[in-house]
């Protein structure tokens, strides 16, 4: 596909130069030079893709296309002009590149990764179900960032929990692999594609009648990019947020509440990328209470990075600003449902926060907190 | 080199005569020096080990063990200074963390965590160096190549 035709399909054409993109975008915002409005511009007048590194910049947080009002989406221009600047312009890749590599094994057939060791007694799972539960890149991440924080894997257990206290004791892959979601972001299509092709066979003719996520990459990733690039599926995806959720709301769940006030970080793949807003509110308002920070649901701020690359001092300053922010809401805790912002946004805030404002806020995991608040007896 | 594009998968070379590669990252003062005495003294050495030499084993981070992996070796040697004798003071201590971190890692990606090994060799033990080498492809031989024996990535 050529750039006009990319531009024209993402609405780019349509622009109007009027700046609203780069004064939502995170990347604009915490200085340099990257902007949005100006990077769409550049492209329709010199109908060439920009050889800039800033490209790389963008986290495809979706922040412009969800304000722009000409229907300009821009996330996805970014995403389609990467494939070509991937090789000749790569971008820095955090922690050793570690995680794109394990990604990209995990792409090759005759390597079948084995990750199930998180599963641990206490959660009930059934390997007749009709139900699967996709645990993602968590187990990864628990040796990587293990570092920063210890409770990761609980993460996938706690969501299992809270299934099982629903009533569902799902299936789960005994060789599961990536879903492949960085890869697609960063412009990655040869790993991407045979991600989506291993991880829809291997589903294909299993009985599963649904996916559920506590990811929500792996969400958007089953729901939104593999039916692109293999067309429709047989399954339905939902976030574990939205199944505890409705059980809450038709009374078969009951967790205990306390005095405890809870601020909510939307991840963008859960709320701008899925419109997954009230889900999550309706788990954190079941065990507590919910202060919203000024910058909240559609306008939620980026935790500051996605796919692990090119992090840097500047994201460290736009991550002190959203803890500032959820310190300034009054709660006691920031809640979310996203490994991804839990690990950013954990090492986001790790130094320097604490000796600049003498306070800190507690980050932590909805579903953690909110499988501890199972009753006992139930 | 961390930044450096990933080259694509190349797993296309490994039909019918297939022999093992093997990166092995050698500290400058033990157990570079060591392969270096090997060399002078003549000891007959496994062929199929490629030398990267570092300053310190510290110096080899998990992901270039990793990215060694999918640029196409079938393993990885990190070989440092004896504990204590590291000339930088710990390094070698370091070396020794991520390797175990590599090799957790390893063994959830699906690929045998004896691919990856961490020896200490030092500037006198040019047998031991070879010995270490030796042994090394002869397990990788038993293992196979990495990512398929038919050479078919996908
Ligand atoms: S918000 Fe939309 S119309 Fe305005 S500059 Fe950005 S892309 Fe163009
Ligand atoms: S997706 Fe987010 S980071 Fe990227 S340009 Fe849009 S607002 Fe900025
Ligand atoms: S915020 Fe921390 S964990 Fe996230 S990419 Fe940056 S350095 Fe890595």
């Amino acid at each position: 596909m050529d750039l006009l035709s990319k531009l024209e399909q993402n609405g780019a054409r349509k622009c109007v130069a009027c700046g609203r993109c780069t004064f939502a975008c995170p990347a604009s915002q915490i200085g340099g030079e990257f902007s949005p409005r100006g990077l769409v511009e550049r492209m329709i007048l010199e109908d060439k893709i920009p050889p800039e590194k800033e490209i790389w910049l963008c986290m495809t947080c979706k922040q412009c296309t969800q304000i722009c009002q000409f229907g300009v989406s821009f996330h996805e221009l970014v995403r389609e002009v990467r494939p070509t600047l991937l090789t000749s312009l790569p971008p820095e890749e955090n922690h050793g590149g570690i995680p794109r590599v394990l990604e990209r094994l995990s792409a090759v057939r005759k390597i079948r990764p084995s990750r199930q060791r998180w599963i641990t007694s206490g959660i009930d799972i059934d390997q007749s179900s009709d139900t699967l539960f996709y645990v993602g890149c968590t187990p990864y991440f628990d040796v990587i960032f293990r570092y920063l924080r210890q409770d990761l894997l609980e993460m996938p257990r706690s969501a299992i929990r809270l299934l099982n206290a629903c009533g569902i004791a799902p299936r789960v892959l005994m060789h599961e692999r990536c879903c492949g979601h960085d890869s697609y972001w960063l412009g990655d299509v040869e790993t991407f594609q045979r991600l989506a092709f291993l991880n829809v066979e291997a589903l294909e003719r299993s009985g599963v009648r649904e996916i559920l996520t506590f990811c929500p990459e792996c969400m958007i990733t089953w729901k939104q990019l593999y039916p692109k690039m293999v067309g429709k599926l047989s399954f339905d995806v939902r976030s574990v947020t939205e199944v505890v959720a409705k059980a809450i709301e038709e009374g078969i769940l009951r967790l205990e509440r306390n005095e405890e006030v809870y601020t909510f970080q939307d991840p963008c793949r859960l709320g701008r990328h899925s419109g997954v807003y009230e889900p999550p509110r309706q788990l954190i308002r079941s065990i507590g209470r919910l202060v919203e920070m000024p910058r909240s649901r559609e306008m939620a701020a980026c935790c500051g990075n996605s796919s692990f690359v090119n992090c840097n001092a500047m994201t460290r300053q736009w991550q002190l600003q959203r803890g500032k922010e959820a310190l300034a809401s009054g709660a006691d805790r920031l809640l979310t449902a996203c490994p991804k912002c839990l690990i950013h946004l954990t090492c986001g805030l790790a130094e320097g926060w604490v000796s600049m404002e003498r306070r800190s806020i507690r980050i932590d995991d909805l579903y953690v907190i909110a499988a501890s608040r199972l009753s006992k007896k139930a | 080199m961390e930044n450096s594009p990933l080259p694509s998968h190349n797993f296309q070379d490994r039909e019918g005569s297939w022999n093992p590669k093997v990166v092995a990252f050698c500290c400058n003062w033990c157990a570079y020096a060591g392969a270096d005495l090997a060399g002078m003294t003549r000891r007959q050495c496994s062929t199929n080990v490629r030398i990267v030499r570092v300053m310190c084993s510290g110096r080899v981070s998990p992901g270039m063990i990793l990215r060694a992996l999918i640029s196409g070796a079938d393993g990885v040697m990190v070989l440092g200074c004896h504990p204590g004798d590291c000339h930088y003071r710990g390094g070698n201590f370091h070396a020794q963390n991520r390797v175990t971190m590599v090799k957790e890692l390893l063994a959830l990606a699906g690929i045998e965590p004896s691919r990856v090994l961490l020896r200490w060799v030092s500037a006198s033990e040019g047998d031991l160096f070879v010995q270490t080498v030796n042994d090394f492809v002869a397990n990788l031989h038993r293992l196979g190549p990495l990512g398929g024996s038919d050479g078919s990535a996908v």
